[in-house]
């Protein structure tokens, strides 16, 4: 909490600075917000790098079922706040790259991070070889954390990151390929739904003064959203992706879509460029 | 070849000007001169100005009509057959997607200038076709696959009665990820660019009701006229003159008969005015084809390769010369396997299968074999499908075409009557029938 003066300052300071002189009455609403958001970003990142400091502890000791018990809840505070873990590029391909950013697949030695470690997992079946990545994944997590901290919140990332994490989910998630080892897409999913509702939570008393209908179709796709991912919700998380049927992941993806043709609107309806 | 000089060559030709250049075409120079085949022909251009547009971007089909456009309008070069699965849950709904369907589609075929937004949000049209739309004969053609209909409670009772999901003929290779769909968008118009932007135009507005499913974009190659200057076909990858035998789309009493849906068909009463459309993604193994002597190719067809004129008709026939199976009842001509003579035997019997074909040509890169992937985006139009389609597959099964063949995708829909007049939108019939049962006792 006494992050809370520090961010407010820094944020109409960049707001300032990206001269929106239009937006001037919005940008002070926005303080609060995104101060919100900040400290939301924060949990996450603090608890990314706790649950990795457990996963990692599992494949140091060779703990095969741990480590995959592990894997999925503790990718999901990573996913939750993707658009400022993204701002620091380096780290995200370090963290969260996949095989196929990659030319050569799964042999690069390049491909390092959760995913690395999901394909040794699954598809090796063993923590044999995974000490260094498991070891680059916390060093890349704690300095995450660091970063974010010191971060100033551009506000325009912000409010953008709602549609953000709706086009991730779109354009390379919704066909389950992000987590095609462990097939535990669907934790991913809850994570960036839940991710992109809270920076509209946070702005939806600014947005429901001039657009209630907007509000409102955007808080009934997300119910939506939230409801079918229930239906495959289990004790400790949630089904294989492979249990989605054909009818939900349709209605996911347009959803999906249509919450980022919405969301995109976010920053011009505030105002900011 | 008549060649295409704009007036104003910097500039597209706007206004007054522009009706100019469509008067000083005759058809036969507009079809032939062909957008951009001609692009290179200034010579001094830099490689950077875009091809010339050309009066047939200013060609117009009407969005009203008892009947959907598309279907017995001529074909134009570039063709799109997009599937889509629908996330529609109620009668309100499907109105609901259905009205914003009408108002994209009228204004796309319309043409004119795209709307503009405050610059801080996301343009509302996606440009690139530039600010102001030409119609460029579009024609977009909405059609409904069985899915959507038994899926659904409220509106299985009116499935077309026909509508089924597309089964396996034993030559087919499905591919999942390309059949069926709730609900397919044929696009036509004389420049794929036009299709695709109608089709973006769509996917961003109707989000919310439609997921895509599976695209497919064809083509249709330039003839020249034939010496007595009637216009040919156009040829299949095979190199083969295809719709030679198609019914003539400009006799209304003769598509009533085998396109239209009308109150002799025993089908709903809504469905009246509507097709049945059948789509297929027929791969063709054209490396293995090209390597096939030309004599065993054309008694395949049944055709001459190079003036599509039946087999053994003589000098100077063509493509439109009937052929005469009833002096070749053992196939010593035609060989009684040969694909058009199974396709059409022309007997008095075969007329009930007549369809209206209106394929186009694909070429998707490279198959994973690293043998070309090409072949037909066969689209048939019929008001029967078992009589139609159905039953021409049926009799083409086993034939040596298939040899250099694979039917890998498509599907069966049913395309919806005509949108009469402003205040009518695509579909709306199908809605009052749903919901006049809901309120009759039953």
């Amino acid at each position: 909490m006494r992050l809370i003066p520090v961010v407010a300052a820094s944020v109409v300071a960049s707001t300032a600075a990206y001269g929106l002189a239009l937006a001037a009455d919005v940008t002070l609403e926005l303080v609060e917000p995104i101060t919100e958001y900040k400290i939301y970003v924060a949990e996450n990142t603090e608890e990314l790098v706790k649950d990795t400091e457990e996963f990692v502890a599992a494949i140091k000791a060779g703990d095969v079922e741990k480590a995959k018990s592990l894997f999925a809840p503790t990718r999901t505070s990573y996913e939750a706040v993707e658009p400022i873990a993204e701002l620091f590029s380096d780290l995200d391909v370090s963290i969260d790259a996949r095989a196929d950013d990659y030319e050569q697949g799964e042999k690069d030695p390049k491909f390092t991070g959760f995913h690395r470690i999901e394909y040794v997992l699954w598809e090796q079946n063993t923590t044999d070889g995974l000490g260094e990545y498991a070891d680059q994944l916390q060093a890349d997590v704690t300095d995450l954390n660091d970063r974010i901290n010191s971060l100033t919140f551009p506000p325009e990332v912000v409010v953008g990151g709602a549609a953000a994490l709706m086009e991730e989910v779109a354009a390379t998630k919704i066909s389950g390929e992000e987590d095609r080892y462990s097939r535990t897409d669907l934790w991913d999913f809850q994570a960036n739904f839940d991710g992109s509702e809270k920076i509209f939570e946070l702005l939806k008393p600014i947005v429901s003064e001039q657009d209630p209908d907007f509000v409102a179709k955007v808080q009934a796709n997300f119910d939506q959203v939230d409801e079918t991912l229930a239906k495959y919700k289990t004790d400790h998380g949630f089904e294989s992706y492979e249990k989605l049927t054909d009818s939900d992941r349709a209605l996911l993806a347009s959803r999906v879509n249509t919450l980022a043709e919405d969301l995109s609107t976010l920053r011009g309806k505030l105002g900011l460029d | 070849m008549t060649t295409f000089k704009p007036s104003r060559p910097k500039h597209h030709p706007r206004g007054a000007s522009r009706r100019q250049v469509l008067v000083g075409f005759g058809t036969g120079a507009v079809a032939l001169a062909g957008g951009r085949a001609l692009a290179g022909s200034e010579g001094d251009e830099q490689v950077a100005v875009a091809p010339k547009g050309n009066a047939d971007q200013l060609q117009r089909q009407s969005f009203y009509g008892i009947h959907q456009a598309g279907i017995t309008t001529a074909r134009p070069a570039a063709g799109l057959v997009t599937a889509f699965d629908l996330i529609v849950q109620s009668p309100d709904d499907l109105e609901t997607m259905l009205r914003l369907l009408t108002e994209r589609i009228s204004f796309l075929m319309h043409g004119g200038e795209t709307p503009t937004a405050d610059p801080k949000l996301p343009p509302p049209d996606s440009g690139i076709l530039g600010p102001v739309i030409e119609p460029d004969n579009l024609t977009i053609t909405v059609s409904f696959g069985a899915s959507l209909f038994e899926g659904r409670p409220w509106l299985a009772p009116l499935k077309p009665r026909q509508l089924v999901r597309m089964t396996q003929f034993p030559n087919d290779a499905l591919d999942r990820d390309i059949c069926h769909g709730d609900l397919a968008i044929q696009f036509n118009a004389n420049l794929q660019d036009t299709n695709i932007h109608a089709l973006r135009d769509i996917v961003k507005n109707l989000s919310q009701f439609m997921v895509l499913r599976w695209s497919q974009e064809g083509s249709v190659p330039v003839a020249a006229p034939m010496e007595d200057g009637r216009e040919p076909t156009a040829r299949n990858f095979l190199g083969f003159h295809d719709g030679s035998a198609n019914p003539n789309s400009t006799d209304t009493a003769l598509m009533n008969e085998i396109v239209w849906v009308g109150p002799h068909n025993d089908e709903p009463e809504w469905a009246h005015g509507g097709t049945y459309q059948a789509v297929r993604i027929i791969r063709n193994f054209v490396e293995r084809w090209d390597r096939t002597p030309l004599r065993e190719q054309e008694e395949i067809f049944g055709r001459a390769k190079a003036t599509g004129a039946p087999l053994g008709a003589g000098p100077g026939a063509t493509e439109y010369d009937t052929p005469d199976y009833a002096s070749d009842p053992d196939g010593a001509i035609t060989p009684l396997d040969a694909h058009i003579r199974l396709a059409n035997p022309r007997t008095r019997a075969s007329e009930e299968n007549l369809i209206l074909r209106r394929a186009f040509n694909y070429s998707n890169g490279v198959a994973s074999s690293g043998q070309l992937d090409q072949g037909l985006l066969f689209i048939a139009y019929q008001a029967d499908l078992e009589k139609g389609f159905i039953a021409v597959q049926n009799r083409l099964n086993g034939e040596p075409l298939e040899e250099y063949i694979k039917p890998v995708g498509g599907g069966y829909f049913y395309a919806l009557p005509g949108v009469r007049d402003p205040g009518d939108y695509l579909g709306r019939s199908l809605v009052e029938a749903v919901r006049r049962r809901a309120t009759s006792p039953s």
